[in-house]
């Protein structure tokens, strides 16, 4: 008598019900507004408030007015907004950031964070009831102001269900890996596409100098080297056409025409700049020639 | 937060005081008489530890008390009142242009403080409007004969600091339309006859300085800094650039090394050299310190 299997009666729920969950994860992964289906109703008592609210780059200031910028400047997507409150109508704030891909995600993140933190996503920060995360191609802030204990572990658990829900991590610009790993501090790196951040930590120009912009992957880092601190900044262009223009750009309004490409500008401090192909690299307040050309000469290219 | 050694009431009112009597009577309030016969535009900076309570709220007593010893200092005049009656009549209408930017508001003991000594002078309540992004469609606003500007400052993740060149930005249909280069042009709207010409004091409330911007609604409070002072002037851009002095020497103090505003608040410079609306150059201004003086920073 042939054996024949046993099925058990509820497999074809049980596997309906994973399609379901796999095909919300896929839907999530389309629309940032999914995530709020992820979220719970309610965590330790406090419960989501009113409907969440969700932006474009044509909304975007509406919420966040004076901060939309920054994320426009990084090709921000959409965004969803929701609120959780306690009975005594404190808020806990949740904003998911679709920034389109994982290198703008990584950039706005990277944009003010202070210290290498790994406990959420793909990189994290908390500081005095804020969480901010990255993950693939979103970038997660859960706000609890003021910081209290409880609110703080209310707080994590969201992130945790955040980052769970995103299924994949995404890579970081290419431009970050031809950084010299030797001196740099890692919690320093950023990376953009807009020349307003030119400026992030050694000022150089009221000016886009080096025609920065939405197809000039740059990325800016800080050194600390024998006491010394400085800064290179790398930025890819299309084409080395482009490269060599912003260049001589650079060597006539900031380097004054200098000889070699390097100028000691504030207080002693030099500043260098080369073209290779379609990478031009820039050294800001090194501590002498030396210095310059020595950090140049380590470029990954 | 650094611990602050209290200033005594005494040595605060002698030093208000001796800065009142020594200041003279040069100015009328308007922007046009904003710099000193010297070229020099002058700023007041008050500061008393006691201006925050212990939950870091501002109490109304020590409030009005700052403001009135600035504006003694500004003017020249011995009492509140008739430094008042330099810059506002009785028949004025008046908009008190606030910022309430949930985390950091210019603060209702501000508010409050200023409009106390304006209907001092003699002008009617119902000519009176407290109002920030509504001022287009207020009708106060839209009639006023004077304005003050008031308004905390803060790190700006767009134009570097929210200043009080910064806070006319609601008196334009598109705010969103002066953002380009980091809001390089603000000053422009200061040329627009909605406000030229009206603005009679500009109140920069630096209780709680916020200096650095962390996250998608800008604040933190890990970097707010208990500073206690309040600065004051008739020249925008003089306030503000002392203003930005302070807040770059806190990041300085702070992060422990030279960490320029990201991005920098060019508006302030561009303020001066392109719009000529006040001077921006510390050379030119006339810094007067009163009151508290330890982390003072200028």
């Amino acid at each position: 008598m042939p054996r024949t299997q046993r099925r058990n009666p509820s497999t074809p729920f049980i596997v309906f019900m994973v399609m379901i969950v796999c095909l919300r994860m896929i839907a999530m992964s389309e629309t940032v507004s999914e995530f709020n289906k992820i979220l719970p109703e309610t965590i330790d008592g406090w419960k989501k408030a009113g409907p969440p609210g969700l932006y474009t780059p044509e909304t975007l200031s509406t919420y966040i007015d004076g901060g939309a910028e920054l994320y426009l400047s990084y090709n921000f997507k959409t965004a969803l907004s929701l609120k959780y409150k306690d009975s005594a109508e404190n808020e806990i704030a949740v904003d998911i950031f679709d920034m389109g891909t994982s290198y703008d995600a990584f950039g706005v993140f990277a944009h003010s964070r202070e210290t290498i933190e790994t406990g959420f996503g793909q990189g994290s920060e908390y500081a005095a009831g804020l969480l901010t995360f990255w993950k693939d191609r979103y970038y997660v802030s859960i706000l609890a102001y003021p910081e209290t204990a409880a609110k703080k572990d209310v707080v994590f658990k969201l992130g945790r269900v955040i980052a769970g829900a995103i299924q994949v991590e995404g890579p970081l610009p290419p431009i970050l890996g031809l950084l010299p790993a030797e001196n740099l501090l890692p919690e320093s790196v950023h990376y953009f596409h807009h020349y307003i951040w030119l400026n992030s930590f050694y000022f150089v120009s009221n000016e886009n100098v080096l025609n920065i912009g939405s197809d000039t992957p740059a990325a800016l880092a800080k050194y600390r080297q024998e006491g010394w601190t400085f800064f290179l900044l790398l930025v890819r262009y299309p084409d080395a056409v482009r490269a060599e223009a912003a260049a001589v750009q650079f060597r006539q309004k900031v380097l004054g025409g200098a000889a070699e490409g390097m100028r000691a500008l504030k207080e002693g401090r030099w500043t260098g700049l080369q073209c290779h192909g379609d990478l031009v690299s820039a050294v800001f307040n090194a501590p002498d020639t030396e210095t310059v050309r020595a950090i140049l000469a380590k470029i990954k290219e | 937060m650094k611990s602050r050694r209290p200033i005594s009431r005494r040595q605060f009112i002698k030093s208000a005081s001796a800065a009142a009597l020594f200041t003279p009577l040069l100015f009328s309030g308007q922007e046009r008489t904003a710099s000193l016969g010297s070229g020099k535009s002058r700023v007041i900076l008050v500061r008393d530890p006691n201006v925050l309570d212990e939950n870091g709220l501002p109490r109304q007593a020590v409030v009005q008390e700052m403001l009135d010893t600035g504006l003694k200092a500004l003017t020249g005049q011995p009492d509140p009142q008739s430094a008042w009656k330099t810059l506002i009549k009785p028949a004025d209408i008046v908009g008190i242009k606030n910022n309430r930017w949930p985390y950091l508001r210019t603060t209702a003991e501000v508010e409050n403080a200023i409009k106390k000594r304006i209907m001092e002078v003699g002008v009617k309540e119902t000519n009176i409007s407290v109002d920030d992004l509504g001022v287009l469609q207020n009708p106060i606003f839209q009639k006023a004969t004077a304005l003050i500007n008031a308004r905390p400052m803060r790190s700006h993740h767009w134009s570097g600091v929210g200043s009080l060149i910064k806070n006319y930005i609601m008196f334009i249909p598109e705010p969103i339309s002066i953002h380009p280069d980091s809001c390089a042009d603000l000053a422009s709207i200061w040329d627009l006859p909605v406000v030229k010409g009206k603005t009679r004091l500009n109140v920069l409330v630096m209780f709680t300085p916020q200096f650095h911007s962390f996250g998608p609604h800008s604040f933190n409070p890990k970097y707010v800094w208990k500073y206690y002072g309040l600065l004051l002037g008739f020249d925008p851009v003089a306030v503000d650039s002392t203003g930005l002095r302070i807040i770059e020497a806190i990041r300085r103090e702070y992060f422990g090394d030279d960490r320029p505003l990201n991005p920098p608040a060019k508006h302030i410079a561009i303020a001066d050299t392109k719009y000529h609306l006040g001077t921006a150059d510390p050379e030119k201004i006339e810094l007067v310190k009163i009151g508290y003086d330890t982390g003072i920073f200028v």
